[in-house]
Parts: structure tokens; sequence; C-alpha cells
């Protein structure tokens, strides 16, 4: 199974993106759900081109961070700013800079994979092409087909969403966010419902989007193994705080055993 | 447990069955338990004793009025099967019976799916037009059918259209009620997955909501199909048209033998009906 061999282990982290631009900043931010503090301060940077990994144990906050940052979640304080523009801490008023994947991948399971990439770019749309699925532009039709492309699924445009394998459709869900054209891709647990070859395809995806593409990828992972092989840094998250910041090579198991101990709080 | 595998030799077998066992301990049964099914069960005999005191029941009134029963169905049979006068505008009238209830329903499916997408958690956030469609949802519903066929029968006079102008409104309400729980009830994940590609409300309703619940939506308007043809024969009554209309009329001109011979069409009419959206559902689901 070649797709499951791991590229190298990425030798830079840190210094190779010091000339690339960031494309995801989060300073101090804080959000709380009632008395719970969900996060407390975290601050983070992903540049155009990286690939970070987000561990931290169950309600650490990890997820929470990604909704904050594509407007699922209010902002509590604290400041995102995706492709420099400033996020709104609101939920409901967003921008598209920052486009999504999910564990559950979240497909129209009826409509074909090709409408469900084309509905990647429903945000730029005006209502007048996009009332239907056949009031789609042609060029809307023909990207969408590329994304498709780029993931290695042109083949399988016509078919229905929910007749493909979940690793198929993770990667149809990779093609909806780069049919939004967003210059940051989040992924929340994307392999975790995943068998190992099909989470190995996704991770070389999102890899080389990252590498080929320059996107700054942000994907919460929960096997550090994964995180050591595909990422440019780690980031570790203990209650809402950041433990860690570093390449992979330095993670430690004495890192991963504050990160997941049991029992905490 | 791995010996068990093995063939045992000889006459005398294992025994055959040694598995574990453990006892179940008691399940603690709290008093108020006890106390709560208690009151809700003296509560349900009180209003069942009501009930039967409020509808007068008596089973030897009932006894005792036997022959007026005998009679109305001595009457009925042998039935009316006349091929000119009975058979053949009985099924006319069921064509029409049948007729009320396809455009009843087919004619209502505008309204009720605007209706249900105005008024479902899954595709209205306005709470205000939201509170306003749940009201017209509920006043469509909660009048009668039978009471807006009495009312568009003085507009355009006796006739189906009257019975389908009644089913058009009745079967909004409750379709529209119905559908916009089916998208209620719908996995929000697609919805979350295209708000943060930017999509507006409008456009997830036409991109995810919608095709999402064609399936639900389909077996739901067969089910109410099922329901309009039934009741477009009460409409019948009230002077809708229809077999109802005849069954009406002969139980005026004392045509008991005519009345059983469409009732027996009726029962003919309903079964298939509700045989083949049975089906059609099935294979839905499917």
């Amino acid at each position: 199974m070649s797709l499951a061999t791991p590229t190298t282990p990425r030798l830079s982290g840190p210094t190779q993106g010091n000339d690339a631009a960031t494309a995801l900043a989060i300073t101090g931010l804080r959000k709380t759900y009632g008395e719970r503090t969900v996060l407390d301060g975290v601050n983070l940077e992903v540049k155009a081109g990286e690939l970070i990994a987000l561990l931290g144990a169950n309600g650490s906050g990890k997820s929470t961070v990604l909704k904050c940052v594509v407007g699922l979640a209010d902002i509590d304080g604290g400041a995102v700013e995706v492709a420099g523009h400033r996020v709104d801490g609101h939920a409901g008023r967003k921008h598209h800079d920052a486009a999504m994947v999910f564990q559950q991948i979240h497909l129209v399971k009826r409509s074909t994979v090709l409408e469900n990439v084309c509905s990647g770019a429903l945000g730029r749309l005006p209502y007048s092409r996009s009332w239907s699925r056949s009031a789609f532009p042609k060029e809307l039709r023909e990207e969408a087909m590329a994304c498709l492309d780029r993931v290695g699924l042109a083949d399988r445009a016509h078919d229905r969403a929910g007749s493909l394998s979940g690793g198929q459709q993770q990667r149809v869900a990779i093609a909806r966010a780069l049919c939004q054209r967003a210059p940051v891709l989040l992924a929340d647990e994307p392999v975790s419902a995943l068998d190992p070859a099909a989470a190995e395809q996704v991770m070389e995806l999102l890899r080389s989007l990252a590498d080929d593409d320059h996107m700054a990828v942000a994907a919460v992972l929960h096997q550090p193994d994964l995180a050591r092989r595909w990422a440019d840094r780690a980031v570790g998250l203990i209650r809402g705080q950041l433990s860690f910041s570093c390449p992979p090579t330095e993670l430690t198991e004495q890192m991963l055993g504050e990160l997941y101990a049991p029992d905490r709080g | 447990m791995s010996l068990n595998l093995l063939p045992t030799p000889g006459p005398a077998a294992a025994p055959p069955s040694s598995a574990r066992r453990l006892a179940v301990p008691p399940r603690r049964r709290g008093v108020g338990g006890t106390v709560t099914a208690l009151v809700v069960i003296a509560l349900l005999v009180a209003a069942h004793a009501w009930g039967w005191k409020t509808t007068e029941f008596s089973l030897p009134q009932l006894a005792a009025g036997w022959q007026g029963m005998v009679g109305f169905l001595s009457d009925a049979f042998p039935m009316d099967l006349d091929w000119e006068s009975v058979v053949l505008p009985g099924l006319q009238a069921c064509g029409v019976t049948l007729a009320i209830g396809l455009m009843g329903t087919t004619l209502s499916i505008p309204s009720s799916l605007l209706l249900a997408v105005l008024g479902s958690r899954a595709t209205s956030r306005n709470p205000i037009v939201y509170q306003v469609a749940r009201a017209i949802m509920s006043f469509f519903r909660a009048v009668p059918d039978i009471v807006f066929a009495l009312i568009f029968v003085t507009a355009v006079g006796l006739g189906p259209f009257a019975g389908v102008l009644a089913l058009i409104l009745h079967n909004t309400g409750v379709m529209a009620k119905l559908w916009s729980e089916a998208m209620e009830e719908m996995d929000q994940g697609p919805v979350q997955a295209l708000r943060v590609a930017g999509a507006s409300s409008a456009q997830i309703t036409t991109h995810v909501v919608i095709p999402s619940v064609i399936p639900q939506f389909t077996g739901l308007l067969l089910y109410r199909f099922d329901v309009n043809v039934r009741s477009s024969l009460v409409l019948g009554l009230v002077g809708a048209g229809g077999i109802g209309f005849l069954i009406n009329q002969s139980i005026s001109l004392f045509k008991f033998d005519q009345m059983m011979t469409y009732i027996l069409m009726v029962l003919v009419l309903v079964i298939v009906v509700d045989v083949l959206s049975g089906m059609i559902r099935k294979r839905l689901n499917a």
C-alpha cells in the first residue's frame, strides 16, 4: 500500500515558513459556555503552506478553536484574523476565508458528488445563480470538477455522495472546501472515523494542500502518531490553554502523558 | 472455554452447559414510582368513568334495540346491484371522490411547502416569520375540512369543486406541519457545513434541506393522499359530490339496499388506495 507510506518526517517546521505569510492568527482567544471557560487565552499562528496538528484530550477545547474561527461559535475575547481579515465575534456573521471539514463529513448524501462540491461556492453566488442546481454557472461546475480531480475523484462526479466509502466522502468534503477558495482549511478530526488506509490518504491530501497549494491547514487529530508523520507543528491544548507548540519530532512521551492524563479537573 | 471445542470421546460426554451464572441484584424501586403509578391509574379510571356517563354508554340499551338493526339490515340485503341505476353511477361517483382527493392533495403542495419552509426551525431563522407560519398551519389544521366545505359551497355551489377547495386548505395545514417536522428531524451537520461556506438560509434550504428530505416528503404526501380520499367521502355527505353524496342520498330516500352497494364500493376504493400508497411508501423507504 504505497499510499500508507509516510513521507520522510518534516525537518523544517517553524524555520521553513519564516517568509510565508500568516494566514491564520489567533491572539488571546477566550470562549466561555455559561460558567465554564473553554478557551482561556489561546494564541496560535498558522502560515500559508503550513500543516499544524491540534492535539488534546476530549473537552480540551481544540474543536472550539476551529468553531470560533469559522463563526460556528461566538468569540468572548481576543481576536481572530483570517487572511488579514478580522473575524467578527458573533456567530452568524461570517467571512468565507476559512473552510472546514468535519469528522462526520456532513455531505448531502442524496445529492451527487459534483453537486456537493459546487455547494462550497454558495457563499459567493447570488441567489439568481443558485436558487436551484440547474442555475449554477458552467464555470462553477468546471471549477468543481477541477477540485474533484485534485482529490482524485473526478470519475465519481455523478455518483450519489452516499454511495462512496467514508474515505472518499471525506475527500469530497475537502473538494467542497477547495471550491470555497479559502486560503485556510480547518479539519475537525478529519480521519477519526476512517480506517487506517483511508486516513493515510486523507492526511496525504492535507499535506499536499499545504505543500503544493500553499494553504494553511489546521487539523484536530486524536492520534499523535499521525501528527508526528504529517504535521509541521504539533500544538497541545490542556483545558483551554496552550501547553506546547513544537515540531512534532520534539514530541515526548511525557508531553503526551500530560496531555492525555486521565481524571483531570 | 476452549476445552469445549474439542470433541470429548467416551460415553460420559461433558455436562451440556456449565456456563457461569451470577445472581441478578435486586432492582431498587422507590416509593415515589409506585405512588405515581397509582395516581395515574386513578386518574385514568376517573376519566373513563366520566366518559362512560357523558356518552350515555349503555349495553342494555343496545341489546333492547336489536330489532331496529335487524330491520335496517334486512332492508339493506340483498344489495341493489342494478347496473344502470346503481352500480354505474356508483363507479362514476367513486371516480369523483378519488379526483377530489387527488386534486386536493396535489394542489396543496405549493402552499404546504411554503408554510413548511417558513415554519420549520431548520429553515426559518426569523422568529416572527416562524411563529406566524406556525399559527397559520394551526388554524388550517384546527378547522375541519367539512367546515371549509360548507363555506365554499356557499361560494361555488354544491359539487366537487367545493370539496377540492376545502381539502386544499385543510391539507395545507396538516401537510405543512408534517413536512416542517420532517425537516427539523434531519441531520443538521450538512446545514452547518454550508453555513461555514457562507451559504444563506435560502441557499441552504434549496441545496441541503429539501434534497435531504425528499423521501420523507413523498411518503407523507402519499399518506395524506390516502387520508384525503377518505375525507372526500365525508365531504360528499355535505354536498361536495362523489360517492359520499350518493350514500347520503340513498339514506334520505330509505334505499338501504343501494346504500349497501355504495358502502361496499367505498370499502374497495379505500383498500385499493391504502394498499397502493403503502406499497409505494415501502419502496421509497427501501
